[in-house]
C-alpha cells in the first residue's frame, strides 16, 4: 500500500501543479512522522474513505500558497484569506481526486472527502501510536509536504 | 492577467469564448476581492455573477454542439464533465439563492470556479484541439 499510495498522490501532484500552476514538482527523502503535525502556514485536511481510508495533509508556506493562487489568478494575493484558502483547498481536492483514479490502477477503489483549510500552525490530529508518511515536495516557487496516513480496510 | 496562452486549444470560436470566460471570471474576482465594503458592492456581485454563470452555460453548449460537429469521439465524457461543473456551480446558487449570500461563500465559490475552469480548459479542452489537429487543420 505504502509505495503505491506515495506514487498515486505524487505523480497527482505534479500532473496538476504542471497543469494548473505550470510548475514542476521534485520529491525528497520520504520520511516517517509521528502523526500529522503541520509546521507550515497553510494547510488542507483531505479524508480518504473506501478501500484505503485515513487523512491527507497537504501544508504549505504562507509566500508559496500566495505565489499559488497569483499564478492561477493573475492578481496579486497579500493574505491568505476566504479566496486564497478556497483556492489551495480546491488544487488539494483535486489532486486527490486525480490520485484517487490513479489508485483504482492498484485497485484501491477510494473516495475523496471535501477539503478542510486551516490556516496557522497547528498540532493537532494524533494518530494514536500510528506513524505517517511524509513527502517533501520541491518547486521553484517554494517547499511543502504532503503527509499520508492511510490504512487499509 | 488570467488567461495564459498555454490554455489555447487551438479551435478560434472555443478559445475566443474561453478568453471571454476568464475575462469574466477575472473581472468577478477583482471585485469580490477589491477594498469596497460588502454590502456597498453586494448588487455589483451578483449582477456579474447572474452573467458569468449564463455565459458558462452558453459556452459549454457551443463547445457541444462544435464537437457533434466534428464527430468528437469522447464527447459523451466531455458532456458529464460540462455536466458535473453546472452542478458545482448551482449548487452555489442555490445556496446563495436561500439567503447565504455572503462574502465569505462568494469568495469560496469565486475560488473554486476558478481552480475548475483552469484544470477544465487545461486538460479537457486541450484533447479537442489535439483531435482536430490530429484530423488535419481548423474546425
Ligand atoms: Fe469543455
Amino acid at each position: 500500500m505504502k509505495a503505491e499510495s506515495i506514487n498515486a498522490f505524487y505523480s497527482a501532484t505534479q500532473d496538476v501543479f504542471h497543469l494548473m500552476l505550470d510548475l514542476g514538482v521534485e520529491r525528497g527523502e520520504i520520511k516517517i512522522v509521528d502523526g500529522l503535525v503541520s509546521s507550515k502556514d497553510a494547510n488542507v485536511i483531505l479524508g480518504v474513505t473506501g478501500d484505503l481510508k485515513g487523512t491527507i495533509l497537504f501544508s504549505f508556506p504562507k509566500n508559496m500558497t500566495l505565489e499559488m493562487v497569483k499564478i492561477m489568478s493573475g492578481m496579486e494575493m497579500n493574505t491568505i484569506d476566504g479566496f486564497v484558502s478556497s483556492a489551495l483547498g480546491e488544487v488539494a481536492n483535486i489532486i486527490g481526486g486525480n490520485a484517487a483514479t490513479n489508485l483504482t490502477t492498484h485497485n484501491y477503489i477510494c473516495d475523496i472527502v471535501p477539503p478542510q483549510v486551516i490556516v496557522g500552525q497547528y498540532e493537532s490530529l494524533s494518530l494514536a501510536n500510528r506513524n505517517a508518511l511524509q513527502i517533501p515536495l520541491v518547486t521553484d516557487i517554494g517547499e511543502f509536504d504532503i503527509n499520508i496516513f492511510l490504512a487499509e480496510k | 492577467m488570467m488567461w495564459k496562452e498555454r490554455y489555447r486549444v487551438g479551435v478560434d470560436l472555443i478559445d475566443e469564448q474561453h478568453m471571454e470566460l476568464f475575462k469574466r471570471l477575472s473581472n468577478f474576482i477583482q471585485i469580490v476581492q477589491n477594498d469596497i465594503p460588502w454590502e456597498k458592492k453586494m448588487g455589483e456581485v451578483q449582477e456579474t455573477l447572474d452573467f458569468m454563470a449564463d455565459y458558462v452555460v452558453y459556452h459549454f453548449d457551443d463547445e457541444e454542439k462544435l464537437q457533434a460537429e466534428i464527430n468528437y469521439p469522447d464527447i459523451e465524457i466531455h458532456k458529464e464533465a460540462h455536466r458535473v461543473f453546472k452542478e458545482g456551480i448551482n449548487d452555489y446558487v442555490k445556496i446563495f439563492e436561500q439567503g447565504e449570500f455572503t462574502e465569505e461563500k462568494i469568495k469560496e465559490f469565486s475560488a473554486k470556479l476558478m481552480a475548475w475552469l483552469i484544470m477544465h480548459v487545461g486538460k479537457m479542452d486541450q484533447k479537442i484541439g489535439q483531435y482536430v489537429r490530429e484530423k488535419g487543420g481548423q474546425a
